[in-house]
């Protein structure tokens, strides 16, 4: 099992938070590594986050709720 | 829901998720690794990948000699693509926003439209013009306007503006593959960018691969037999969010995407009011003078007796898009007017 | 900070103490000013940034690091000349002397606002100061040409200061402005503020001459490039443009090397801008404040005094722009004609 944790974009705030913007993936979907899994926004950054390695991955977060940086936001089975 | 038309694919295929702006973006992608001569040029396209993402990555793939960051000189480089398409290249230009066309119209209306024209089809201008459109996020009055109307009036441009990924690829491929110039109308609200408030259709299944939706015929997103809304744009997601809301009120609305404007599928248009009867038009542009009153002139040129009521035209109003968050909102085309259209027209 | 007509100067001094601190104090407000717009912008666009969203929503160009070219040249200038600036106003709308209440207002889209709400803060047009702005790059040449015309037909010694960035150098309408000005001999001060870069483009990949005061020359126009962000060399070359232009004897043509300290737009990640940790260092104001302190001109007591002034001041404006009421909806279609 592999966490997808939310990336700290804001060096100076390692607790900034952020928002999923969108997720490109369903929950339970397989994936491929590297395949695009969400595109997140904290403050004035955008960021793509790819899959670390294939499997099935798992949704913990939902679009626009509130995340704080390193928080997981999915998990690969 | 939304249905969309199954593009035109020779063979099974597999699907990726993607927002507007990644699935224009993978169209450029695809193309460019297709045929070498197209580039794209424009301003902040190269490094920062277009003010709304319409060149992300591409750069990086392609080099600073396919992908290139004009001065801000518009009339120069859109001029510049117009000569190199002249001579065989397939180029994309990028207006960053429609609103700036008045720096350069005369090289997109006179030069770009009228060549093929002016040398009775000897010479052909096989070229894209990018553009960002649309409101709804407080940039006011100069770069907030659609303008498809302006530039759909004036001959010798094809002109375009997908409202979902999927159309968004499949329309840019047919764009540059087009022997005609081509006018590709983004609107901001559609290209799902996450720092503006998106609809949740921005993101969508896209067909792996390349594909083509055809330029010049609209899309039936939504079967009904109460009301044809006919639009386009960020628009269709306001109508289809409308039609839901009117669902649950026993009103079932066809939703029609045009997608293009230039040329406008007429038949389409007249094959869904022959059915319901009812017409409302849904235009993000002026109100005079534009697209809504050609999609109403479509009906009575042809069999006025097809309504059962005159047609709602809910357009922003012929008034400069004011800054105020919400004089802005009183302005633009959204979810409320366009249900109190249905209604005025169902009860007329 | 701009004078008001009766008691103008009309002859440039040298730099006095009193003209000095202006300057000082002039840029210190305008920064004021901008770090109160950047606090309200950005209060209420998270968790992530939605543009559209808060008290301030849209786009928002701020002028920090840009302030001594507005000081500078505001300076030589009264409320009766006129000055029509770009897509990052507040600097020049300032030094220039425009009612800071009115100016937030409008960027709170309030009804007390310059354009009653319906402009925003890329739209700022004032009457009393001929103050004005436009987003379109370069767009606000030509109407400055006309208010110089104007002026002069009314046998005035009025002028028009025209503000561009040199991006807008590479348009059109910069050069056919250039062009008529100097032809006409209007009484026009041309001022490009160099900040390097056109959104995410530096200068050396858009212009094909090293300094846009080498262009004065294809319009036999007089023209002087600044180097270094220097608030007191700016006022000096604007002096001399100014009286040129008040004696009769045409345009001038004045670039300024000077600083972006923030992004093109908030929300501008600048991830192109490789120099962007030494940014900070090249501030104009805290190295103006060190010079005046050397001079014996500012201490602790006078920087604290300067500061708490503008503080007060543009805490006001902020006050009095969220007290305002926003406009009536159902007046959303008015004032498109007069």
């Amino acid at each position: 099992m592999t966490e997808v944790t939310f990336p700290a974009l804001s060096k100076d705030s390692p607790t900034a938070e952020g928002v999923v913007s969108t997720w490109f993936v369903s929950d339970g979907e397989a994936v491929q590594v590297d395949q695009l899994l969400a595109e997140v926004q904290v403050d004035k950054v955008a960021a793509e986050v790819p899959a670390p390695r294939a499997g099935v991955v798992h949704l913990l977060v939902g679009e626009e709720a509130t995340v704080t940086q390193g928080t997981p936001i999915a998990r690969i089975d | 829901m939304t249905i969309t038309e199954s593009p035109v694919v020779p063979a099974p295929r597999g699907s990726h998720r993607l927002t507007t702006s990644k699935a224009m973006v993978e169209a450029i992608e695809l193309e460019m690794e297709r045929d070498p001569s197209v580039i794209y040029l424009g301003e902040d396209v190269g490094p920062y990948g277009g003010i709304f993402s319409s060149t992300t990555g591409l750069q990086e793939k392609f080099g600073a000699e396919r992908v290139i960051d004009t001065p801000i000189s518009e009339t120069a480089f859109i001029g510049l693509a117009i000569g190199a398409a002249v001579e065989g290249m397939r180029p994309i230009a990028e207006l960053m926003f429609a609103d700036f066309m008045g720096v350069c119209l005369d090289q997109i209306y006179n030069h770009m439209a009228k060549i093929h024209f002016e040398s009775g089809g000897n010479v052909k201008v096989p070229m894209v013009l990018t553009t960002a459109v649309g409101g709804g996020y407080s940039d006011a009055a100069q770069h907030s306007q659609c303008l498809w109307g302006t530039l759909a009036h004036l001959p010798g441009m094809k002109v375009v503006a997908p409202s979902n990924p999927n159309d968004a690829k499949g329309l840019m491929i047919s764009a540059i593959r087009d022997d005609n110039p081509v006018v590709y109308m983004f609107h901001k609200g559609v290209m799902g960018l996450p720092w503006m408030a998106k609809n949740a259709r921005a993101t969508d299944d896209v067909p792996d691969g390349d594909y083509t939706v055809p330029i010049g015929k609209a899309n039936v997103v939504r079967q009904g037999h109460d009301v044809s809304i006919v639009t386009v744009s960020l628009s269709v997601h306001h109508a289809l969010d409308a039609a839901d809301a009117l669902a649950g009120q026993g009103i079932e609305a066809e939703v029609l995407d045009l997608r293009s404007l230039v040329p406008l599928d007429r038949e389409s248009i007249l094959e869904s009011v022959a059915k319901t009867g009812r017409l409302v038009v849904v235009d993000e542009d002026y109100l005079s003078f534009g697209m809504s009153g050609e999609v109403a002139a479509t009906i009575t040129d042809v069999d006025p007796g097809m309504l059962r009521a005159p047609v709602a035209r809910v357009a922003n109003p012929d008034t400069p898009v004011p800054y105020a968050h919400g004089l802005e909102y009183v302005v633009l085309p959204r979810q409320d007017r366009i249900e109190a259209a249905v209604h005025r027209v169902v009860k007329a | 900070m701009t004078t008001t007509a009766h008691d103008t100067p009309r002859v440039i001094a040298e730099l006095d103490s009193a003209t000095r601190l202006g300057l000082y104090r002039t840029m210190v407000l305008a920064r004021t000013f901008e770090e109160a717009i950047l606090r309200e912008y950005h209060a209420d666009k998270g968790p992530g940034f939605d543009i559209g969203k808060g008290l301030v929503p849209g786009e928002m160009h701020l002028s920090s690091g840009q302030e001594p070219v507005a000081a500078g040249v505001c300076a030589n200038l009264t409320t009766d000349d006129a000055v029509t600036a770009t897509h990052r106003p507040h600097h020049f709308a300032i030094a220039h002397g425009i009612d800071i209440d009115k100016m937030a207002a409008e960027i709170f889209g309030r009804e007390t606002g310059l354009g009653r709400g319906r402009g925003g803060h890329m739209h700022l047009f004032d009457p009393v100061t001929h103050f004005s702005c436009s987003g379109i790059i370069a767009e606000g040449y030509p109407p400055a040409l006309g208010q110089a015309y104007a002026f002069r037909a009314k046998g005035t010694d009025r002028i028009a200061v025209a503000v561009t960035g040199e991006g807008a150098a590479n348009q059109g309408a910069f050069h056919e402005s250039l062009n008529l000005a100097a032809l006409w001999k209007l009484p026009v001060v041309f001022v490009v503020e160099d900040n390097d870069w056109g959104i995410s483009v530096p200068r050396s990949a858009s212009t094909a001459v090293a300094s846009n005061a080498a262009r004065g020359a294809a319009y036999d126009m007089p023209a002087e490039r600044v180097e270094d962000n220097d608030v007191e060399a700016v006022y000096a070359a604007a002096g001399r443009a100014v009286a040129r232009a008040r004696a009769g004897d045409g345009p001038t043509l004045l670039e300024v090397h000077t600083l972006r300290l923030l992004g093109h737009f908030e929300g501008d990640a600048q991830g192109y801008r490789p120099e962007l940790a030494e940014v900070p260092g090249r501030d104009p104001i805290p190295e103006y404040e060190k010079r005046l302190r050397d001079v014996g001109l500012l201490d602790d007591a006078a920087v604290a005094q300067t500061k708490k002034d503008a503080h007060e001041r543009v805490e006001a404006a902020i006050t009095f722009a969220k007290e305002s009421p926003v406009p009536d909806p159902t007046h959303a279609t008015s004032y498109v004609f007069a």
